[in-house]
């Protein structure tokens, strides 16, 4: 049996929790112990009360995807009417919202859409970066970075260091799911990133000199070992590079899931969330950076995620595609995220990516309208194809078929 | 903890905590607060978690099935119309339990006499009041009149989100236990909540611990199930809550048996270490 008082002197004391120790800590000790252990780590490091969050926006360029993980309802095979892809003018608008509410950043992420060659991804990010100097590219998971290092048949280094020079500065952690290929395989993920590329990409990015998140899906198919395991791998990496800024924990949304409908697995419970985040805390020693991941917990047990080791509410997002495919639909703007931070009884401060405060919420000095409701990537039955995809070489036979037809007229 | 010990020990006892000692609690750290809530609850009243299983008049999918309490929520604009939905919904409940309304409704309407507009709809065939909201209605004489009339409000509940500290709402619902200590469900989340402006998962959380610690006379602190979900309702056991009102009757299982509403909150309540007890409606 595990001795809580000596592991509570070790953890307030900065000591580290092996695997076995972790383990049972999450199994078996109470929930209101690891809250308190995790709440007494986050206080130590974070001891001037923050709690930061970023206003930027959660943008998926393209739905169309070939990886068919079966957790997830956001995506559409080649060719499929309702696939997307996001024009550069789209972006564009999008960027001009993000900024009018304060925004610092997009969050940029998509389907692995074999009709967007690496050019195409360059193209767009400089052009952001020529309309926008100073507006930041948080984008491409690692398996969007090994995909497009597949199609361009370029190592992901290269593919890392193409999309720097043309404006990439960062690199969100998704798609890392459960970092054990066990489980990958399970989800049908394992093809589009194992384990090892996974961290391979942010071991990559990191020695570039970019700063990547990271994340967990957890509540499909793995062991509570096996999440264990995926923290473990995270903190020896975190070792090596330092290059992680922030974790984020999220529960697997099961609504029009193929992996929902087969299994009839439920979405994890909150209590499990809690637990789940706190002991993260105390695994993630040199994990600087805990989320919120109010998006798929709701905003009340996104702000309870502040006594359990979160020091921070995530993004504002404005706009959201993919968990709201799998059935969760909750919004916090700006305003709703800063009422729920004081009320909890910390400080609110707007952050960039690198976590450095920009300041205090753009909403006190600005006139922002409130946004009761996320925005999605596009209005439901637009099925508009960007001129300029038409210059980009397609892959798939559709796409192919697609960009051999002439652009239609906006008066046809 | 940090929490007032002294004050703490006092909960623990079960002794009846002053507004400032409420107040004193509503201040403390969240944590304290739920730990000390949910050391009362399983001491004085153990680990069970009672939940009931509703359907409500105007839901065609619900399946009014044994141990299913049936509900009628919107009042009428007439006391006849009133006593007609009651009759209806008699004949669909069957032998089941048949609850409805709001008493602080029924008061605004100021159809007749309090007691007759009671005995009506007691003879009409409802069995209950489903709920008196105190901060609307804290007339002792209004629930003792709900008594006698045959048809006892089943649960103080609150209907507008309360700022600050819950301790006037706890202490207004202890005056009333007190004076009708049949009064045995109270529910202090509120049944409203603004869109733009919603009470915060502390807030919830805090309100049901001082609901606890403030009523050590009262059994059931209810949350509404199907209102705050199954996220929010699941952490409110472990500040004290021990029971869930408005549990769907519909066992949709074509996303399998264990996505079911009625696994789905066992699930939750064993998740939370207690023990899952249906309630049968009586």
């Amino acid at each position: 049996m595990i001795d809580l008082e000596a592991i509570e002197t070790r953890i307030l004391h900065g000591g580290r929790l092996d695997a076995g120790e972790a383990l049972e800590l999450y199994r078996i000790a109470p929930t209101y112990w690891l809250g308190r252990m995790a709440d007494a780590v986050r206080a130590r490091k974070h001891p001037d009360g923050l709690v930061t969050y970023i206003i930027d926006r959660n943008v998926n360029y393209t739905n169309v995807c070939v990886a068919r993980c079966n957790f997830c309802a956001f995506y559409r095979e080649v060719g499929h009417r309702d696939g997307y892809v996001l024009g550069f003018e789209e972006i564009f608008r999008k960027i001009e919202e993000t900024r009018a509410l304060g925004g610092v950043q997009l969050l940029l992420q998509g389907g692995h859409n074999p009709d967007l060659p690496l050019q195409w991804y360059e193209d767009l990010f400089r052009a952001i970066k020529q309309k926008f100097p100073d507006f930041k590219l948080h984008a491409l998971s690692p398996p969007e970075v090994i995909h497009i290092s597949r199609t361009s048949t370029l190592s992901p280094p290269e593919v890392i260091r193409r999309l720097v020079d043309a404006g990439l500065d960062s690199i969100p952690g998704g798609g890392a799911e459960i970092l054990v290929d066990r489980v990958r395989k399970l989800l049908n993920c394992c093809n589009k990133a194992t384990a090892d590329e996974w961290l391979g990409v942010m071991r990559h990015a990191h020695q570039a000199g970019l700063r990547t998140t990271a994340t967990m899906m957890y509540g499909t198919v793995e062991t509570d070992e096996e999440r264990l395991e995926h923290m473990l791998r995270l903190r020896a990496l975190q070792d090596e590079t330092g290059g992680f800024t922030a974790f984020i924990t999220w529960s697997f949304q099961p609504d029009h899931t193929e992996l929902g409908a087969a299994h009839g697995i439920s979405e994890a419970s909150g209590i499990e969330y809690l637990r789940t985040l706190a002991i993260a805390r105390l695994v993630l020693d040199n994990f600087d950076n805990l989320q919120a991941s109010w998006v798929t917990q709701g905003g009340k047990l996104g702000q309870l995620s502040l006594a359990f080791g979160a020091n921070d509410m995530g993004s504002v997002m404005i706009e959201e595609n993919v968990v709201r495919a799998a059935g969760a639909s909750y919004c916090m703007d700006e305003v709703e995220i800063v009422r729920n931070v004081e009320d909890a009884g910390f400080v609110a401060k707007r952050r960039n990516m690198h976590y450095d405060v920009l300041g205090d919420p753009f909403f006190r000095e600005h006139d922002v309208a409130r946004m009761l409701e996320l925005s999605t990537a596009r209005e439901a039955g637009d099925t508009s194809v960007p001129a300029e995809l038409m210059h980009y070489p397609a892959r798939s036979a559709a796409g192919k078929k697609q960009r051999a037809r002439p652009p239609a007229s906006p008066m046809a | 903890m940090n929490i007032n010990l002294a004050i703490a020990e006092r909960a623990r006892a079960g002794q009846l905590l002053t507004a400032a000692e409420l107040d004193e609690l509503w201040a403390s750290d969240v944590l304290s607060l739920g730990m000390l809530a949910e050391e009362v609850r399983r001491t004085r009243f153990g680990s069970d978690v009672t939940y009931t299983r509703v359907v409500e008049t105007g839901n065609p999918s619900g399946a009014v099935g044994t141990g299913v309490e049936l509900r009628i929520g919107a009042l009428p604009a007439s006391l006849d119309e009133a006593a007609g939905v009651v009759v209806a919904a008699r004949r669909l409940a069957g032998t089941q339990l048949l609850t409805g309304f709001s008493l602080a409704d029924i008061i605004d309407r100021h159809w007749a006499d309090l007691n007759e507009v009671l005995r009506r709809l007691q003879r009409a065939g409802l069995n209950a009041i489903a709920e008196a909201p105190v901060d609307r209605i804290a007339d002792i004489a209004a629930l003792k009149a709900a008594h006698d009339a045959g048809v006892p409000v089943r649960c103080l509940s609150l209907q507008r989100p309360v700022d600050g500290t819950r301790t006037g709402y706890v202490m207004t619902v202890r005056s009333l236990v007190q004076a009708l200590p049949s009064l045995q469900t109270v529910a202090p989340l509120p049944r409203e909540q603004s869109v733009a402006v919603p009470t915060t998962g502390y807030d919830d959380v805090k309100s049901v611990a001082l609901a606890r610690l403030g009523l050590p006379m009262v059994k059931n602190i209810q949350v509404d199930w199907t209102q705050y979900g199954p996220k929010l309702a699941q952490v409110a056991l472990t500040f004290g809550a021990n029971d869930l009102d408005r549990v769907s009757t519909i066992d949709d299982e074509s996303l399998g048996r264990r996505r079911t509403a009625i696994e789905d909150v066992r699930r939750n309540i064993a998740a939370a270490g207690f023990i899952p007890v249906e309630s049968i409606p009586s």
